[in-house]
């Protein structure tokens, strides 16, 4: 877990801090000095710590401002997800067989089966936009699924415990019980769903750039500029090497962190 | 039994969910399919003669029921607009699924050419990661705690950490750029062009996979093999190949065939990405140039295929447990 988090760490800090003290725009092409007289971006030197991309923007500083992104919309993507997911798993486990249960579960089931990647489009074209904030409520809006699942499961497992019979038996509301009792009991297993959703949420969000319904360019995307780089593989492999370890670092930082909560859990 | 033709009855309304929805979505999306069919120099009349056509003035409700009723419909069907025309026969029964808008063939033809192929991949990238999810895990479990066994944790936990096309991307620079030995991406002509170029899409979906498997393999066989059947198996004078392979490893198939089951049912319906970044022609690229080009019929075959190839496998997944545990000891996850 200290190895997720030092490298999740270390990989904020990057993303906050370069944009900050770096002297050049990541969106501006640099002509005079991100050239080389061959007419190629430069390689990594005093001026480019990590050269410059193919129409000779600052890598290094493209890189902090893509990761940002990327952290920005994972956080808040998991953060709509795991709201609407806890709900909506909670609210079916504690009235397990119930019309209620069975109504969320069958959204549940058709929301798992149906294609991914055109409900991402379907949003994108009703929003008419594809900017940070309509990826972050796509991914947020589609990423709830696997979280209600597994809170209705956890939901179940709990209220068969004999505090909540107690507390039923004691004639505390069903609101009540829900707040104070299944909530708390639960939220360990919000937290650890948490860490690997950011991870999952920045693996699609690289993969939505990809695919070109992601957020739109000029903005840096880690996802974007891995495959911007490839094409240049032969004259500027750390175009491609970049981006790649900082996707790396980002995910496996955040499943270390994942990992961790679960051992801690298991005990 | 019982259960069963419920399973079935419950995985249809499913689809019969999946595919109303998607209609809805796709009906949604902003795009004018009759000036696409017509061509960007048509002359309005023409245009609107063409929307007459294909039924794309008429309200949505009864677009859709005319679409379902099109879907799965019996060969002998004297339905009125039905003309057969791009059909495809499954014993009794047609299917359709219209015309592409943009390739001007019918749908059924454009996906059965296509779904063999990513047949082909999902069964080469399942088998990859059902070979090295299963080995790797169960030696690892093997040797709890050795240098062996935590390097492989820290291997699944960075494979868990890539996504698909950063393995692929590392693997075409390593085998097509560097080594020059394999085909960077395509599909090639021959069979074995063909064999060729399946290797590193196969490999990239294979490892991704193999990493979860080999950790949920590693945990299940560590707890297996803490049991006291398997100590008796042992004390009695099994040899721990045949102890670890006959007993052991047969109940750690449950979870196993259950993960390599699901990722298969959704590489049937297309690996989006990965076929993508290889050009591999199954219907994962063909899903993303029919959303790309707002090519409406093909979208929808698209979500029909792949939603139908999720729950099938979910079934045939259920069926294969109940077979390796006939008692259902095991619970699966």
């Amino acid at each position: 877990m200290l190895i997720g988090g030092a490298l999740v760490a270390a990989l904020t800090l990057f993303a906050v801090i370069t944009p900050l003290i770096a002297s050049h725009d990541p969106l501006t092409s640099d002509f005079v000095h991100g050239i080389s007289e061959s007419g190629a971006p430069v390689g990594p030197s005093g001026n480019f710590l990590l050269g410059t991309d193919r129409i000779f923007r600052d890598q290094l500083v493209r890189l902090a401002v893509a990761a940002r992104i990327s952290l920005a919309i994972a956080m808040a993507a998991t953060a709509i997800a795991l709201s609407i997911g806890s709900a909506i798993g909670i609210v079916a486990g504690f009235f397990a067989g119930s019309v209620v249960d069975n109504v969320l579960m069958r959204i549940v089931d058709v929301g798992l089966a149906f294609p991914f990647l055109i409900l991402v489009m379907a949003i994108g074209a009703a929003l008419e936009r594809t900017d940070a904030m309509t990826i972050m409520a796509t991914l947020g809006l589609t990423g709830w699924l696997g979280t209600a699942r597994l809170m209705r499961a956890k939901t179940l497992q709990v209220r068969t415990e004999e505090f909540i019979v107690a507390a039923r038996a004691s004639g505390q509301s069903t609101t009540g019980i829900l707040a104070k009792h299944i909530v708390p009991n639960v939220s360990g297993a919000i937290v650890i769903n948490a860490t690997t959703s950011v991870a999952q949420m920045i693996l699609a969000e690289s993969s939505l750039s990809y695919l070109g319904v992601g957020i739109a360019p000029p903005t840096p995307t880690l996802g974007r500029m891995l495959f911007d780089g490839v094409d240049l593989w032969a004259t500027a492999p750390w175009l491609t090497v970049a981006p790649a370890v900082a996707i790396l670092m980002v995910v496996g930082g955040f499943n270390f962190i994942g990992e961790g909560f679960q051992a801690d859990a298991r005990g | 039994m019982r259960s069963r033709l419920f399973r079935v009855a419950a995985s249809l309304a499913i689809l019969w969910g999946v595919i109303t929805l998607a209609f809805f979505i796709n009906h949604a999306l902003p795009s004018d399919p009759a000036r696409m069919v017509a061509g960007p120099h048509a002359r309005p009349a023409d245009v609107a003669r063409i929307r007459d056509q294909l039924g794309l003035s008429r309200p949505p409700l009864e677009q859709y029921a005319r679409f379902m009723r099109q879907l799965v419909h019996l060969a002998s069907a004297d339905l009125k607009a039905i003309d057969h025309a791009t059909c495809e026969s499954v014993g009794p029964l047609h299917v359709d699924l219209g015309r592409s808008y943009q390739q001007h063939r019918p749908v059924v033809r454009i996906i059965a050419e296509r779904a063999p192929r990513s047949l082909l991949l999902a069964c080469a990238a399942a088998f990859i990661q059902f070979t090295l999810g299963s080995l790797f895990g169960t030696l690892a479990a093997l040797r709890k705690n050795s240098v062996f066994d935590t390097a492989t944790v820290g291997m699944t936990l960075l494979g868990m950490s890539a996504p698909t096309f950063l393995i692929g991307i590392v693997l075409q620079i390593i085998f097509a750029k560097e080594l020059g030995l394999l085909p960077l991406d395509g599909y090639g002509v021959t069979a074995w062009e063909h064999a060729r170029s399946l290797i590193l899409p196969a490999l990239t979906l294979g490892i991704f996979g193999a990493a979860y498997t080999t950790r949920i393999v590693r945990d299940s066989m560590i707890a297996i093999l803490s049991n006291d059947y398997i100590r008796s198996a042992r004390a009695k004078g099994g040899s721990l190949l045949r102890v670890v392979v006959v007993h052991a490893f047969r109940n750690a198939l449950i979870p196993l065939v259950t993960i390599v089951g699901v990722d298969l049912g959704a590489l049937v319906g297309g690996a989006v990405v990965t076929e993508s970044l290889f050009r591999w022609p199954g219907i994962g690229a063909l899903t993303v140039r029919a959303a790309l080009d707002r090519d409406g019929p093909v979208l929808m075959g698209t979500v029909v295929v792949s939603a139908g190839a999720m729950i099938a496998m979910s079934i045939v997944v259920d069926v294969l447990c109940a077979w390796i545990d006939p008692k259902g000891r095991v619970p699966s996850i």
